[in-house]
């Protein structure tokens, strides 16, 4: 996969000081964050970012229960901010997977910061059962279906 | 390569509970409907509704085996999981724009 397919990049010109868009990007992400998207069973609630290196990131739901997405890689303001996003192409968290999203606000004027958000190694999202799948082909394809549809009989 | 509007169709279609439940049960492998509409809270015919959207949305495709439908990955699908951020990614930063602009509004008044 070449690079455009394993990373994203969106950059953006809001009308804030660069402090004003760090702090509303990590102290109120639970206020912007489309609260549709999130892995929880139960409708989200909450949306959460700890300010600091290594805080955690999560989301809280109705029923009361919390779901890990991710934590600080790095915790540097007003200026750069990197999350480890660790939710995966089964749309399952998952520890051990490392993705990047790295977040720069850059101050152009007093009141205007370029935003430059990009969403790092997701060729990583799909390195489980799918990926595995598709590069063993048929046969592996067909004895997992064998093997789950013997277990549903 | 998938186009703009295929990627607007992935996210869309991934944008629904039960066909993410759906397209999570097939990243196990190929599955009946029948297979598929087992514990999914949603009548046959709405399990037929959403693989219908998934399948026009290029994520699964649908083959008739004897009387059975069976369902599967489109390997195109191995793209979805980065068209779905991609889109999702633009909501969430018009959405944290809008805000920032407001704050900021706020302390200058």
């Amino acid at each position: 996969m070449t690079e455009t397919m394993t990373s994203i990049r969106k950059e953006l010109l809001v009308e804030a000081s660069q402090e004003t868009a760090f702090n509303v990007f990590t102290t109120k992400m639970g206020l912007w964050w489309p609260k549709s998207h999130h892995i929880g069973t139960a409708p989200m609630v909450k949306l959460s970012l700890e300010n600091q290196l290594n805080g955690r990131w999560y989301s809280t739901h109705e029923d009361g229960s919390e779901v890990e997405i991710g934590y600080v890689l790095v915790w540097d303001p007003y200026n750069l901010l990197v999350l480890n996003w660790q939710i995966n192409g089964d749309f399952k968290f998952d520890d051990q997977l490392t993705t990047r999203v790295e977040v720069q606000f850059i101050a152009e004027s007093p009141t205007t910061t370029r935003v430059i958000l990009q969403h790092h190694d997701l060729n990583k999202l799909g390195s489980g059962k799918t990926i595995q799948m598709m590069d063993e082909g048929w046969g592996m394809i067909f004895n997992l279906y064998k093997d789950l549809t013997n277990q549903l009989a | 390569m998938q186009t703009a509007e295929n990627y607007d169709q992935a996210f869309n279609a991934l944008g629904d509970p039960t066909r993410r439940a759906i397209f999570e049960k097939l990243q196990q492998g190929p599955l009946s409907v029948v297979h598929i509409a087992d514990g999914l809270p949603v009548s046959r015919p709405a399990v037929s509704q959403h693989l219908k959207v998934l399948k026009e949305a290029k994520l699964i495709s649908i083959q008739q085996q004897g009387t059975r439908s069976i369902c599967e990955l489109n390997k195109e699908g191995i793209l979805a999981m980065r068209n779905y951020l991609d889109k999702f990614w633009d909501d969430a930063l018009e959405a944290f724009k809008a805000l920032a602009e407001k704050e900021e509004r706020l302390d200058n008044n």
